[in-house]
């Protein structure tokens, strides 16, 4: 299928650029790139929520020393699932066993890989890519 | 998700890992198709090797 060229501006790298953040993938959805929407999505999504079944936890943002609020930063990246993880997560966090401290690391990753989503968004959006 | 999830040993988790990761990167970085299957069949085994290679070398240290 044959894309339709979208004539980039700085606005719609930014508006590309929060969607992204905000539910991972819309950003791309609102450029037309249909498939990176879906997959930014399925990975994202599929991380974190892997992470808070694993009863992971989530930095909040009164975070003292520099390594939780560098978390916070992280995890804050994953956007809707970081402000809906308390809804997702029923039972709360439980990292005294091994699973959920790979939850907390999962949870964190899916932040950061929505962070490169948001840049690649923004810089589609601006019309610096051709992807 | 949490009977999916909850019970993951360490390599599980790994393999979760590294497949969506290296799914995500295939994406960000690669146009064509046979290039992101390729990307992503390069970057899953690359986190796999590293990590048991890494896995390996800590091995003593756990004794």
């Amino acid at each position: 299928m044959k894309r339709e060229a979208l004539k980039g501006t700085q606005m719609m790298g930014i508006v590309a650029a929060l969607a992204g953040w905000i539910v991972p993938g819309l950003g791309h959805l609102l450029l037309r790139r249909w498939s990176k929407a879906a997959v930014y999505f399925l990975c994202v999504g599929g991380l974190a929520c892997a992470g808070l079944a694993m009863r992971g936890g989530v930095f909040g943002s009164s975070a003292e020393d520099l390594f939780d609020r560098l978390g916070f930063f992280a995890d804050l990246g994953a956007g809707i699932f970081y402000f809906l993880a308390h809804q997702i997560q029923v039972a709360g966090p439980d990292v005294s066993h091994a699973t959920g401290d790979y939850g907390t690391r999962l949870f964190a990753a899916a932040g950061m890989l929505n962070i490169l989503t948001v840049l690649e968004a923004y810089d589609i959006g601006r019309g610096g890519e051709s992807r | 998700m949490n009977a999916l999830f909850g019970n993951l040993t360490h390599f599980q988790a790994l393999l979760f890992f590294a497949l969506v990761v290296s799914v995500t990167f295939a994406f960000l970085s690669k146009r064509e198709i046979a290039d992101r299957v390729k990307y992503t069949l390069w970057a899953f085994l690359a986190f796999l090797l590293v990590a048991i290679g890494i896995g390996w070398l800590m091995y003593p240290f756990s004794q």
